[in-house]
């Protein structure tokens, strides 16, 4: 950087941007997104047809899923964040990134993240929380990785050269924020070892604190730094301002405010106070207003250029985009209504409308951001027009599949799920009833979800030929006036001055997102207060908690709730409406979002230990039409004794009421335990060695799900 | 399942604070984001990301 002139608007300098970053996290983005829609194509088909599991622990469903939600919120869209976000932060500020070792620091550690994902997720090693599945060592590393980014980004604000922070760099703000306070609270646990751990929450607690997390991920993830995108590639694509920029600021605020509080509207109808999920739930309601003024702003920035979206890749995904924010952000709300919630949640209508935002929000609008940077950075036209006009039909028409599918599966299911005859029975009391009519909706969501990826494919194809003829170009220079005290407005008023301190202005956005953030933490803080504790609910006993781990590294929660909800048909179907009391020691909880399989509340001594072993070995000796995996590799793997003391000291520390000298004689007493269950599996006609095998832990488990309080007269 | 809900109603001051703390905030802000004599401010600051800075040097065919 070096200055040119003295003028009397101070000193002009020259400088040059930090594009070679851009294209690296472009480059990530291009190649992550094709793995991530790789990985959501292959669970669909799972779904589908169990024989996709191909009987490899590795890749079942349960593991392959959250691999896949990881990979496509924090390695696509991540990437494109980072991508956009580091391009348009330096040209709205008229100055370098902060430090180009930063920068690179920020890509590999990200890129080194989500390797690690890649490696430890399809092993098991996991957390049990949605979401949040990674384990302790890669959680540190984000938060990390997180703090270097925003010292880059906080940096530069700092060595901006333009007086004014436009309102994409508010999102921006926001979401490097609360994606930092989101990422820590939740990810708060206590180290067994090297890749266990348990969080310090439990049950409702636990709850409360994942699906603040969850929502928010989703709205500081994948709302707010988007939102931050479109405000700026926009104007930018249709070469004119934003419609509105006094609503983008209402947008702003609004969103910021309103958001941070609709996290309970998972958590309907379960054992949560009343009170917290009916203000999740006009809040999200609330969230109308903002969600549906950004959209707004963002379409009608296109006046005047809409025949330009008719041929111009860029405009045409960001009017795709926002339309489907628009779609996505009408049903969030409606389905947080309790009495539509009572019919949506645990169904396929929630990843429906996941795929929505995802794909329909997110991929649209990184394709137009993609279709905006690489002609740009590689200084070339982009390589075909009718590729990427083809790949818009085919993600449109694709995404169309997925969703109408996914609405026509979760409402059928719901509907026969509750179903009652006039003698007050459930119409279909076999669950298998109603997931055998589902099926052929999954068929048409793997269609669905292979036009997608084919229509990635070809992005990825048009991109790459683009950046082959191209050439980059890193000797550009630019100039700029210096910010200094030649550039302050004359009476400048009080709000004008605090949107060019960007410090304050992170702290007030702190304090918006922490005022919401209080409302739900109060009632976690409180849980002792509210949750009230049931005598008959005692600590796992040593080999369930070892069956316990086993239940999470498997991700049997991605298929079945452990959550009764006060409703007519779910008490008939499962038994007693669960209370929160009955959590308290479940670290993590495991209520899980969704039921492919049948709620597994109160699993435990509904069934013989047989009927468990053969289950597992091959559901469909019990159900002939389950579309479960087999899990044979529980019989042939040695239950992880070793790390037993470790676990229920952890537990202790975090509240568990073992003694010592329980814990002394864990081992001996887990042994014993499993001797008890193999004797009655022996007796049923299953050979000997399985006493060491882990199935005989989760057996253990499972048997013990909901007996204590579901069978109790309390 | 209603004295469920009022069993659990204990802590309703929660939700009228956010209420209340929602509502003055939204008055504060969009009372001033369309306060008088702010047109031409916004009109300025919309414009941003189509001015951005002055190519000097290199060869790209426009200004950023």
């Amino acid at each position: 950087m070096k200055s040119i002139d003295q003028s009397e608007r101070g000193k002009l300098e020259i400088f040059s941007y930090d594009d070679k970053i851009v294209r690296m996290f472009t480059i990530a983005t291009i190649v992550w997104g094709a793995v991530a829609m790789l990985l959501g194509v292959t669970i669909a088909f799972q779904m589908a047809n169990w024989k996709m599991n191909f009987g490899l622990q590795w890749i079942t469903f349960g593991r392959l899923r959250p691999l896949h939600t990881n990979a496509a919120i924090f390695a696509f869209c991540g990437n494109a964040i980072f991508a956009g976000i580091y391009y348009s932060h330096q040209r709205l500020l008229k100055a370098r990134l902060f430090n180009d070792t930063l920068s690179k620091i920020h890509f590999w550690g990200w890129q080194l993240i989500i390797v690690s994902a890649a490696l430890t997720l399809p092993f098991g090693l996991t957390t049990g929380k949605e979401y949040a599945e990674l384990e302790w060592p890669i959680d540190i590393a984000i938060a990390v990785i997180w703090v270097v980014f925003a010292v880059n980004f906080f940096g530069t604000l700092i060595r901006r050269r333009e007086r004014h922070i436009y309102v994409a760099i508010w999102f921006y703000i926001a979401t490097i924020i609360t994606v930092a306070v989101l990422h820590i609270v939740n990810s708060l646990e206590i180290p067994v070892t090297l890749f266990k751990s348990y969080s310090i929450y439990a049950g409702a607690q636990d709850a409360l604190v994942q699906w603040w997390y969850g929502h928010n991920a989703v709205a500081f993830f994948l709302t707010t730094p988007f939102l931050g995108l479109m405000y700026y590639f926009v104007p930018k694509a249709a070469n004119r301002p934003v419609y509105s920029y006094r609503l983008s600021i209402i947008h702003f605020w609004s969103l910021v405010f309103i958001y941070i509080w609709a996290g309970p509207h998972h958590l309907l109808y379960t054992a949560l106070p009343e009170w917290v999920q009916t203000l999740g739930m006009v809040f999200s309601v609330a969230l109308w207003a903002p969600s549906w003024g950004g959209m707004i702003n963002g379409l009608m920035t296109l006046r005047g250029v809409w025949d330009r979206v008719r041929t111009d890749p860029v405009l045409k995904f960001m009017a795709i985009s926002l339309t489907f924010y628009g779609m996505a952000t009408i049903e969030g709300p409606l389905m947080a209504i309790k009495s539509v919630n009572a019919i949506a949640h645990y169904t396929d209508w929630v990843p429906g409308h996941v795929h929505s935002g995802t794909i329909g929000w997110n991929y649209m609008i990184i394709a137009g951001m993609l279709y905006f940077l690489v002609p740009k950075l590689w200084n070339r036209e982009i390589y075909s027009k009718a590729i990427a006009t083809l790949q818009f039909w085919l993600a449109t028409i694709g995404l169309v599949l997925y969703v109408v599918s996914m609405w026509v599966a979760g409402i059928t299911q719901s509907l026969m799920w509750s179903a009652i005859d006039v003698n007050g029975k459930l119409v279909y009391p076999n669950f298998i009833e109603t997931v055998v009519k589902i099926v052929p909706m999954y068929w048409v969501r793997a269609v669905g979800g292979t036009f997608v990826l084919i229509s990635f494919i070809l992005m990825m194809y048009n991109l790459f030929m683009t950046m082959k003829l191209g050439r980059t170009d890193d000797t550009e220079e630019y100039s700029a006036y210096a910010l200094d005290d030649s550039s302050l407005e004359e009476n400048a008023t009080k709000h004008r001055k605090l949107e060019g301190l960007p410090i304050i202005f992170a702290i007030l956005s702190l304090v918006a997102i922490l005022i919401g953030s209080a409302i739900e933490i109060i009632p976690s803080i409180m849980a002792t207060k509210w949750v009230k504790k049931i005598d008959v609910v005692k600590p796992y006993s040593p080999l369930e908690l070892l069956g316990r781990d086993l239940y999470i590294r498997e991700g049997c929660y991605v298929c079945h709730s452990q959550e009764i909800r006060p409703l007519g048909h779910e008490v008939l179907r499962y038994g007693k409406t669960s209370e929160a009391g009955e959590f308290i020691y479940d670290y993590p909880f495991q209520w899980g979002s969704k039921r492919t399989g049948p709620d597994l509340a109160r699993v435990g001594g509904k069934y013989p230990n047989m009927w468990h072993y053969r289950h597992m070995i091959n559901p469909r000796d019990i159900s002939p039409q389950s579309i479960m995996p087999n899990y044979k590799w529980l019989v042939e793997q040695k239950i992880g004794y070793g790390s037993l003391i470790k676990k229920m000291t952890a537990m202790k520390t975090l509240g568990v009421p073992y003694s010592d000298e329980e814990i002394n004689q864990g081992l001996i007493k887990a042994q014993a335990q499993a001797k008890e269950i193999t004797n009655d599996l022996i007796s049923s006609g299953v050979p000997a060695q399985v006493e060491d095998k882990e199935l005989v832990a989760l057996i253990a488990y499972l048997q013990r799900l909901g007996k204590d309080y579901g069978s109790s007269g309390q | 399942m209603h004295k469920e809900v009022l069993r659990h109603f204990d802590q309703a001051y929660l939700a009228i604070a956010a209420l209340i703390i929602f509502l003055c905030c939204f008055v504060a802000y969009s009372f001033w984001t369309f306060r008088k004599n702010s047109g031409h401010i916004y009109q300025a600051i919309s414009q941003l990301p189509l001015e951005e800075s002055t190519l000097m040097k290199g060869d790209r065919h426009e200004r950023s």
